[in-house]
């Protein structure tokens, strides 16, 4: 039987609400396309790509119109290349990063994540001749994303690796100083990397996974703020209590990750590749309403970085997490809410008008995926203090077993207060004041590890 | 036999029905109710003995004893009922019509559909502050591109002011219910 209120809500989700799935993304193992030399490399891992991703983007499209609901991005991962590149050199890093560009182009999906490492504990030889690649591979290519993995809840954190990461960051924004330091934006570093996240620039395909598997990451910032007000509207706020919004929030994500579980097997069947999982993560884009910062206030406070901002969220992120596990058959990937600054409008907001601050949008990341994300900064700001700054976010992940990242954007030649835009769903925000800047070089100088968290010694 | 009925709605209706069905050692094998604005109106797949007729049964519902008689209608099917309910069509797909009430509406968009050999497996329409909104389970297997009925509801919508909207009848399904099967 037609239920029209049903079915009317789930109309106005997808037409009025921005609901959408973000992004599927296929993830290949290249372990195999080791040749004898570069050329031989390059060329099996252009040949595997094109060959299981050939017809990725025609058959998201063809399930997107079925469907009728947008697949907003059709992106890949690889492993790790630090592990398909052994043995290479900084040269030849940047000629595997040219290849998968070019794969990347030739299946047409709009990013390709991998070109990463896994460091958290020690470096090769390899490791370092790929981080010393970074800024060129990125540089030179478009459509290749890098991530790399300093440190874990059992391994503690790699200090080395810290410090040279700091300097990769600033090298890769002077490098890419035309487009205001854009290629930072294109690189990541994590505590805690999870193999199987669909979402960019961190998405890997990691060495637990199979040959080849179909990850998805849905959306729907937008959705959860119209059905609060929907809620607030019909009720009113007086007759609404926190947990009638939790529940609000629990029951809209339920349906919306349902949404991402029913394309993301239907691309699965129809490509016969195996379905991975749903990230159930809220992420926000620049568009108008589709916002996570749009939450914060409607949760009740009028500025976001305001006292309470930090527990909204907390309770925002465990709701829309019961709400996509009953949803879904698997979930993994980061699932939480994103709070990436230049892409969430609302958040770019807050820090033009001096609410949001770096220390409470690092605060707010201890209740949420991912980390300090999308945070443009002052392009004067040294390499150490960069370096000191994801040093503190990886140590929020290490402690609390949780994933956390920070793509952070030193601007060249721009600083606090200074408008910085990428376009598109990179967005644009003004460049966040940082202080205490130059204070932490020797914390930075010391190297070594930072050892593993008395909690990681389970055996 | 097909049995329809129409009646002022009561308590004691579905009794009074089955319950004269059961009287002529009936069988019933489905049925279908729906109330509107205080109506209500039910269709019933029952199995008779052959010595039963049309006529008995308008008779033994006539005899009803409630205040307002039933109007009933009592069709015999020579060929045997397909009785197990066939699956869903995999094309069928749920259009939401919405607009500023006028008369002709229902009309107008299942002539749409019956132009294009589209066949309406289901309907329910609500008014509510004067805007019609009408919600159409469609079957659209015989149409080869869908693209070309979006094309042509596009054109329908900006011809009549209505907004439409179609939609696969999964995202419904997975959204509304427990199970994804």
């Amino acid at each position: 039987m037609l239920r029209s209120d049903q079915i009317l809500a789930t109309v106005e989700m997808i037409q009025k609400e921005n609901l959408d799935v973000r992004t599927v993304t296929m993830g290949i193992n290249l372990l195999d396309c080791r040749g004898g030399n570069i050329k031989e490399t390059c060329a099996r891992i252009e040949k595997k790509i094109t060959h299981l991703a050939g017809e990725f983007v025609p058959t998201c499209d063809l399930v997107s119109r079925r469907l009728g609901i947008p697949i907003v991005n059709k992106r890949i991962s690889i492993t790790p290349i630090a592990f398909v590149g052994a043995g290479f050199e900084r040269g030849d890093f940047v000629e595997l990063a040219k290849a998968l560009d070019r794969a990347a182009g030739l299946v047409g999906v709009d990013i390709l994540g991998g070109f990463s490492a896994q460091v958290e504990k020690g470096m090769t030889t390899t490791d370092r001749e790929y981080i010393a690649s970074i800024p060129e591979a990125l540089a030179v290519t478009s459509k290749v994303c890098a991530s790399i993995n300093i440190g874990s809840s059992q391994k503690g954190i790699n200090m080395d690796a810290l410090d040279m990461v700091g300097r990769t960051v600033k090298e890769l924004a002077e490098r890419t100083k035309a487009q205001n330091g854009f290629g930072a934006a294109k690189f990541v570093v994590f505590c805690n990397q999870p193999g199987d996240n669909p979402f960019m620039a961190g998405a890997i395909h990691g060495l637990e996974e199979a040959d080849a598997v179909l990850n998805v990451g849905v959306s729907g910032p937008g959705v959860i703020a119209r059905a609060l007000e929907r809620l607030i509207s019909t009720n009113g706020a007086e007759n609404l209590r926190l947990d009638d919004l939790a529940e609000e929030i629990k029951q809209t994500t339920f349906r919306v990750t349902r949404c991402g579980e029913l394309v993301g097997r239907q691309v699965s069947k129809a490509l016969g590749i195996e379905f991975g999982v749903v990230d159930l993560s809220l992420a926000p884009t620049p568009t108008v309403g589709d916002s996570v910062g749009e939450i914060l206030h409607i949760l009740g406070v009028d500025a976001i970085g305001a006292p309470g901002s930090t527990a909204i969220l907390a309770m925002l992120n465990d709701a829309v997490k019961k709400g996509g596990l009953f949803a879904s058959k698997t979930v993994g990937g980061l699932s939480g809410a994103f709070i990436p600054v230049m892409e969430d409008a609302l958040l770019a907001e807050a820090v033009g008008r001096g609410e949001l601050c770096l220390e409470k949008l690092e605060a707010m990341t201890c209740v949420c995926s991912v980390g300090l994300d999308m945070v443009a900064i002052p392009g004067s700001v040294d390499a150490e203090t960069i370096s000191a700054i994801i040093a503190d976010e990886m140590a929020i992940g290490m402690i609390n077993n949780k994933t956390t990242a920070a793509r952070l954007i030193p601007v060249p030649g721009k600083e606090a207060g200074d408008i910085v835009s990428f376009g598109g769903l990179f967005g644009a925000s003004p460049i966040m004041p940082i202080r205490n800047v130059g204070k932490s070089s020797r914390f930075i100088a010391w190297g070594g590890r930072m050892p593993a968290p008395i909690h990681s010694f389970k055996n | 036999m097909i049995i329809s009925v129409m009646s002022k709605d009561r308590p004691g209706i579905i009794a009074d029905v089955t319950g004269a069905i059961f009287e002529l050692e009936g069988d019933l094998a489905d049925l279908n109710q729906s109330v509107l604005c205080g109506y209500l109106t039910m269709i019933l797949i029952a199995t008779f003995n052959s010595s039963i007729t049309p006529e008995d049964v308008i008779a033994k519902l006539s005899h009803t004893t409630s205040e307002e008689k039933f109007d009933v209608l009592v069709k015999k099917v020579d060929t045997p009922i397909e009785i197990l309910k066939a699956r869903m069509p995999e094309k069928t797909y749920i259009l939401t019509a919405q607009g500023k009430n006028k008369s002709g509406l229902v009309h107008g968009i299942s002539s749409f559909c019956y132009e294009r050999g589209i066949n309406i497996l289901d309907l329910a329409t609500t008014l509510a502050d004067d805007q019609y909104t009408m919600i159409l389970q469609l079957d659209l297997s015989h149409i080869a591109a869908i693209k070309d009925v979006r094309d042509d509801l596009a054109g329908y919508a900006d011809k009549t002011g209505l907004r439409i909207v179609l939609q696969h009848n999964d995202i419904f399904r997975v959204t509304h219910e427990i199970s994804m099967k």
